[in-house]
């Protein structure tokens, strides 16, 4: 259980307090209700972008990250398809630093343009770096589009092109900043060494002045519905074959959420998972095979992914793959199978409340979705889900119809 | 808007980091156990920990087979039911290998330590390395390895070690391809019955254990056979290869990947807590002298870091990056530059106020909730160290002077002396 209190100032930013007097630090998280979904298809990478040049100074402070790490403190963020989040941990006597850190780059920012050719580089090294430089990397670059047709999740967060990166201008990011960058598109949290009334008035100190802004306002186009099945074969020069499934799902808001991701669970989560057991451990078909849901706010994917073994072909592989997940349509006995994977949902769900990072970033995360409390909740509705749901679900959202299926066919002879 | 309000708050000084003591007790048979109690939920991280590392082994491979090979089934149980009760359970098993040791961590509720503690009795004492499983693991780990050559840090790293440590030293030796054919059961048997013994491990116990967890100990590990002395050999000092610069040429790499460093001193080492403040200032955190220069500067790469750690008969310190092809010169020529400028120049005042603040930050960091104590508490006492260790190192970063700085790194960093690593296209 974890206990918190909630407050609003007046310019709209929500703040979230959780007290932890075993630690002498205070991590605080900073939720930004903006994310490469928001951005304009000719301009992708954009968010991503920005959340690095949110390092590059702000209105009163040229540099971000020495006055942070001056007080004791260290620091990081993500971007994502949905949000943009900041985070930091700093020693509990010096959380004022962080806030004014924090509430200066919410006031303005204040980068050059060397800044920004700079960190142009940087984000297309790091483009380079987990995409295009990996074995496989490349996978979801591929697999979005192909899954979604109009919808922004189209395109990953890194952006859809280089050349999008390379085009940024100054006079956009500015555009950008106001409006997506204000008090009332923000949650702020904190966890650790101090009380919610003390973090409430240190947060109205630096944060109750910023005024209001407005917002652009969020359009995005529904994904249709997908009526026939899609595939994308492509000749790569890897060691080994591979194959990645997509299936349309659900928001993470919608009352199938836990259910399908409780049907990864069942497929693939940890080792005695049923794809790992019957395709790599018994059939040895793949070498690694895994299934995951994306937690977005948009209607979402499920995924399988996997590596085939030497001299296996992608027909035999994904019959033996079409057997499992059929399977689950038709549910019954699995009480004791149910029972592990509904256990290890508890348990991740105590171990990550170790953390007063991940305390912090949660509270926002649920607060974005609907309610912070729901932090107390998600146990029980993993708890809740039973054979039936289970069998609805898969016979729901795991038909050929809904499903893109991209392989990654190797070139070599090994 | 008041801009008084916008002035920057006063720092505090970072506080003296305060470390619980670990409480330490011996089983009935001599194992050694730590329990350090401290958490906010009814968790635990369990160490089982070995001697039973790469160092140990005759030939690649054998060592992470066998530690690998611990959940595959025992004597008891097959592979899937031990991998089943352990989820059913809710507990979450890491299977770890470095060069000196091997075991498994477990972070689990606390209500299931008694199951949990039976199940790892088995785990740990009672494998079977049945073949067919043996088989399976082999075959797999055989086209993740080929995964793993495509990238370009995996072929600089594996180089590097082998250039510092020796090709045939264990710290140094590279797998290839045709060593996974080489492993049967009775090498992992008899690694196991060497390694994995009662002498050669002890248990390290974190987070919120319950009040019976010493009984429970006792009475699953107590009748473990007690020391039996069968007169490990020596193993030899590592020693470095003479070529000190390799490229490894990778057609259509688009990055470069580069480590630079050398051997050097390990933890029990008196200058050691300095080396490590002097890793930091060169490029030890996002605000370093390489991050600033190579990252935010030049743009070249996403990332670059500079580490320095130990192994049991060594340390050694690198610095590795990615970075675009186009740029792997200047930023090999920038790296050295760095690396020259602090030899020569004193670091400044602000740039070491800067460096203390941080790193004291960093040690309440170190010790901040029941898996980092942990951690925290491996990392010394396996070398014989104990929380000395720490309050040397954060006397060390109130007190060093930049002259001592220098000293350090005409000592540690002789620019003739490093080894160079590069992989990517010419």
């Amino acid at each position: 259980m974890i206990r918190f209190s909630k407050f609003t100032l007046e310019n709209g930013l929500r703040i979230l307090v959780h007290e932890d007097r075993s630690t002498p630090l205070i991590a605080l998280n900073i939720l930004y209700n903006v994310g490469s979904k928001d951005e304009d298809p000719k301009m992708t990478g954009f968010a991503h972008l920005f959340e690095h040049l949110m390092f590059g100074g702000s209105v009163n402070i040229p540099d971000y990250d020495t006055p942070l790490q001056m007080a004791g403190g260290e620091n990081n963020a993500f971007t994502n398809n949905d949000i943009t989040n900041y985070y930091l941990t700093l020693p509990a006597g010096n959380i004022e630093t962080g806030l004014w850190l924090e509430s200066d780059r919410m006031l303005g920012l204040d980068f050059s343009q060397k800044n920004l050719d700079t960190q142009k580089n940087v984000v297309i090294e790091e483009y380079n770096q987990r995409y295009l430089n990996q074995p496989y990397g490349d996978a979801i670059l591929n697999l979005r589009p192909l899954a979604y047709s109009i919808h922004p999740y189209r395109w990953p967060t890194i952006g859809m092109d280089i050349s999008h990166i390379e085009r940024a201008r100054l006079e956009k990011v500015r555009e950008f900043f106001f409006s997506h960058y204000a008090p009332n598109n923000a949650i702020l949290s904190m966890a650790g060494n101090i009380s919610g009334k003390e973090a409430y008035e240190l947060v109205k100190k630096w944060f109750g002045h910023i005024e209001k802004r407005e917002i652009r306002k969020r359009e995005l186009p529904a994904e249709p519905v997908q009526k026939e099945e899609r595939k994308l074969i492509l000749d790569k020069d890897l060691p080994a074959d591979a194959i990645y499934k997509a299936w349309h799902t659900v928001s993470r808001m919608d009352s199938d959420f836990h259910t399908l991701d409780l049907i990864t669970d069942l497929l693939a989560g940890g080792e005695s998972g049923r794809l790992n057991t019957k395709l790599v451990r018994e059939l040895k078909m793949f070498s690694e095979i895994n299934a995951f849901i994306t937690s977005d706010v948009d209607p979402g994917l499920l995924i399988i992914q996997g590596k085939l073994m030497k001299d296996v072909n992608f027909a035999d592989a994904e019959e033996a793959l079409a057997e499992i997940t059929g399977n689950l349509a038709n549910e019954n006995g699995l009480t004791d199978e149910m029972e592990k994977v509904k256990n290890k949902f508890e348990s991740s769900a105590v171990f990550s409340n170790t953390s007063i990072l991940n305390k912090a970033y949660s509270l926002c995360s649920y607060e974005l979705i609907g309610d912070a409390e729901l932090i107390n909740h998600e146990v029980e509705k993993y708890r809740s889900v039973d054979a039936g749901m289970v069998s609805k679900a898969a016979l729901q959202y795991l038909t050929v119809t809904n499903c893109s299926s991209l392989y990654y066919k190797s070139t070599r002879n090994n | 808007m008041n801009n008084l309000y916008r002035e920057q708050p006063p720092v505090l000084p970072v506080g003296n980091v305060k470390i619980p003591e670990a409480q330490a007790i011996k089983l009935i048979n001599g194992i050694p156990v730590f329990l350090i109690e401290s958490g906010t939920e009814d968790i635990i991280r369990l160490e089982f920990t070995f001697i039973a590392g790469q160092v140990r082994e005759k030939s690649a491979l054998i060592a992470s087979t066998t530690n690998m090979m611990l959940t595959e089934g025992s004597e008891y149980h097959k592979a899937e039911e031990i991998n089943r009760m352990l989820d059913f359970y809710g507990a979450f098993i890491s299977l770890s290998l470095e060069k000196d040791r091997a075991g498994i961590v477990i972070y689990l509720l606390s209500k299931h330590l008694q199951r949990i503690l039976e199940l790892s009795r088995e785990i740990l004492f009672s494998p079977a390395f049945p073949e067919s499983e043996l088989e399976t693991l082999l075959k797999k780990r055989l086209r993740w390895f080929l995964v793993n050559r495509e990238k370009v840090q995996n072929i600089a790293m594996d180089q590097f070690f082998e250039s510092v440590f020796g090709m045939s030293h264990p710290y140094g030796r590279q797998v290839k391809e045709d060593d996974f054919a080489k492993i049967d059961p009775t090498m992992l048997k008899e690694f196991h019955e060497q390694n994995y013994t009662s002498s050669n491990m002890a248990i390290i116990i974190s987070g919120r254990p319950p009040a019976n967890t010493t009984d429970l100990l006792e009475k699953h590990f107590c009748d473990l056979p007690e020391f039996i002395c069968r007169g490990n050999e020596e193993i030899p000092k590592p020693k470095g290869e003479n070529n000190r610069k390799i490229h490894i040429a990778r057609q259509g790499a688009l990055q470069t990947a580069i480590r630079i460093g050398s051997a050097t001193i390990n933890k029990r080492h008196p200058d050691y807590p300095g080396l490590k403040i002097l890793d930091t200032i060169l490029g030890g955190y996002f605000g370093s002298r390489l991050m600033k220069n190579i990252r935010e500067d030049k743009g070249y790469t996403y990332g670059v870091n500079s580490l320095v750690t130990s192994f049991d008969l060594s340390g050694y310190k690198v610095i590795s990056t990615e970075v675009s092809a186009r740029n792997s010169r200047n930023a090999v020529e920038e790296i050295y530059n760095e690396i020259d400028r602090l030899r020569n120049e004193p670091v400044g005042e602000s740039e070491l106020e800067l460096v203390r603040n941080y790193m004291s930050g960093e040690m309440l960091r170190m010790f901040d909730g029941p898996f980092a104590l942990a951690e925290s508490f491996r990392a010394a006492w396996e070398f014989g160290l104990n929380n000395d260790y720490y309050y040397r190192l954060a006397e060390k970063i109130r007190t060093i002077s930049p002259d001592e700085i220098s000293e350090l790194a005409r000592e540690y960093y002789n620019i003739d002396e490093l080894y160079q690593v590069t992989a990517g296209v010419e």
